[in-house]
């Protein structure tokens, strides 16, 4: 569905935003595309719906290069632009009828696309207000309302959630969620939550580079050491230390002390879930116990170290930053 | 409805939920309700015809209206999209720049005759007034409007170039103001250069005097191409214009 090859683009200035990005995404996918502000999300994006064209390299939508079959290309592609601009002198209702009709969607069908939409996006009962009055959870389903009014193949939503309360952000998550299921759909957001409860895969790009594109549940493996294992006995530090290190495949052990109770994190070099054998080594011994936990780690924490600088110096000896 | 169709009528509606349109188009009004009282007093009692009236009107204070109205009505057309971000949106629906612009350019345009419809109520009232045994010709009516159309047109082609290239509404207008003001006042070198060479040089291209011909209900073909072609090509530098945010962004 989209094809990205060697996508470079710099400014007037000499700012280069995007350098030599290549991705992929297939049809039906719900990929995000995930970096700091400033990373070359919005670029990406406004060269994938037209706006811009790239310095160099290939974008293809559908096959079509968006450079030169570029009202084409706009025809299937839905495009939500970072700060959802509309035109606040305009009534909701107004609004999408006037770009259904710009986006060519044919007469007989203009009024029930327009009713779709706005039953989808939950804007069946503000359909009379000016766009100017309306909320900015509102006016950003306006947005996305708009971007669906031509029953596009492709989505490509830029920020879709940003300045909404923890309420709307829920809604506008579920609607993506509802449309992913005919859409394919480019998500791009500098909060990982938003991703991980929407997305199946995830494009990382740091400072106008790809660094990272893999299904979500890889990505933890790749990003992290191993599992960590926290354990809360009655034992002396020196003696629970002592005994942990028996345990294969135990990479760093932290512990400290609360009263005659000793708490340790364990890192592992592997994924395996080693509580069982943590807890057989406290029964043996004869410890009481009071807390067993695995660790999970959140794709936050990923993302923090992938975006860190000097990032891939860090994938090659991670065992010190991790558990910091 | 086409495309172009489709952002023409969005074009106009926009100017009608503006104050700004409203005000324009009553000073509009009031300048050329008061000049036009004032000629036809002064000069229909100084016994002078109906044709010295159309050209005082239209090669007068007609002037003043144009010069006052065209930076104005324009000054939105790009410059208010960009300054509120919807540039993006309009052009990333399936729309040509060419049409964007021709929109823009039809819809102001639009406004502006709608600004001179009420204008047409002088002449019956100038005819009853008059006791000219020459009718009232319509045809230099005519004549006289297409002046105002053509030479309208062309400024307001200047007009949506200059907001193409700012997002300051104000920048706009003034640039646009200083462009066809100097046009204007370049119009009386014909008359005013005391050098024979300037004097030949900037007569075809003076609207000063193309309106008065246009009043005289004299239809110059040189004029009317002038007029076409260069509004024509100022719209395709609009355009150019338009394009270059792929490259510079």
């Amino acid at each position: 569905m989209i094809d990205v090859t060697h996508l470079t683009k710099k400014y007037a200035g000499g700012v280069t935003a995007v350098r030599d990005v290549s991705f992929h995404v297939d049809r039906g996918e719900v990929v995000g595309f995930l970096g700091p502000n400033g990373a070359g999300k919005s670029t990406t994006m406004r060269i994938l719906s037209g706006y811009i064209s790239p310095t160099g390299g290939e974008v293809r939508v559908n096959g079509l290069d968006v450079t030169r079959k570029g009202v084409e290309v706009r025809k299937h592609l839905g495009y939500l632009p970072e700060s959802c601009p509309l035109y606040l002198d305009m009534r909701v209702g107004e609004y999408l009828r006037y770009r259904a009709n710009l986006k060519g969607v044919p007469r007989r069908h203009r009024k029930t696309r327009v009713e779709r939409v706005m039953t989808q996006c939950g804007l069946t009962e503000v359909r009379g207000r000016r766009v100017g009055n309306l909320s900015k959870g509102f006016r950003q389903r306006v947005g996305i309302a708009d971007a669906l009014v031509h029953n596009p193949d492709l989505l490509i939503l830029d920020e879709p959630t940003i300045g909404l309360d923890p309420n709307q952000i829920l809604q506008i998550r579920n609607l993506i969620r509802e449309l992913a299921e005919d859409h394919t759909i480019l998500i791009s957001s500098h909060i990982l939550s938003e991703i991980e409860a929407t997305c199946d895969r995830v494009v990382v790009i740091h400072r106008g580079r790809i660094i990272e594109s893999s299904p979500l549940d890889l990505l933890g493996e790749r990003w992290f050491a191993g599992a960590e294992v926290t354990v809360e006995a009655r034992v002396p530090a020196e003696e629970l230390e002592l005994r942990l290190r028996e345990l294969p495949g135990l990479s760093t052990i932290r512990t400290g002390e609360d009263g005659s109770w000793t708490r340790a994190e364990l890192l592992f070099t592997d994924f395996e879930d080693r509580r069982e054998e943590v807890f057989r080594l406290v029964r043996k011994h004869g410890w009481d116990l009071r807390e067993l936990s695995l660790k999970r780690h959140s794709l936050e924490e990923a993302f923090v170290n992938m975006t860190r600088d000097g990032a891939t110096a860090f994938r090659e000896a991670p065992e010190e930053e991790v558990s910091a | 409805m086409s495309r172009l169709a489709t952002l023409w009528k969005r074009e106009v509606a926009s100017y009608f939920v503006s104050p700004v349109a409203y005000i324009l188009a009553t000073m509009f009004l009031v300048v050329m309700g008061v000049g036009f009282w004032f000629i036809s007093n002064v000069r229909l009692m100084s016994g002078a015809s109906v044709y010295d009236l159309l050209r005082a009107l239209f090669g007068g204070v007609g002037w003043f209206a144009i010069l006052m109205v065209t930076p104005v009505l324009s000054m939105r057309s790009f410059a208010e999209e960009k300054r509120s971000g919807t540039l993006e949106t309009l052009l990333t629906a399936p729309v040509r720049d060419g049409e964007v612009v021709a929109a823009k350019f039809l819809g102001v345009f639009t406004v502006y005759g709608l600004m001179w419809l009420p204008t047409l109520a002088y002449f019956p009232i100038l005819s009853r007034l008059s006791d000219s045994p020459v009718p009232l010709d319509p045809g230099a009516i005519a004549s006289a409007y297409l002046g105002v159309f053509l030479i309208g047109g062309f400024f307001l082609a200047v007009g949506v170039f200059c907001s193409s290239l700012t997002h300051n509404l104000i920048v706009a207008s003034i640039s646009t103001f200083a462009v066809v003001a100097l046009m204007f006042l370049g119009g009386f070198l014909p008359a005013v250069s005391p050098i024979p060479a300037v004097r030949e040089f900037t007569q075809p291209f003076s609207p000063v005097l193309h309106m008065l011909e246009f009043a005289r209900g004299v239809i110059d073909s040189r004029a009317v191409v002038f007029y076409l072609s260069s509004t024509f090509l100022v719209l395709m530098i609009t355009v150019r214009v338009l394009e270059s945010r792929r490259w510079r962004a």
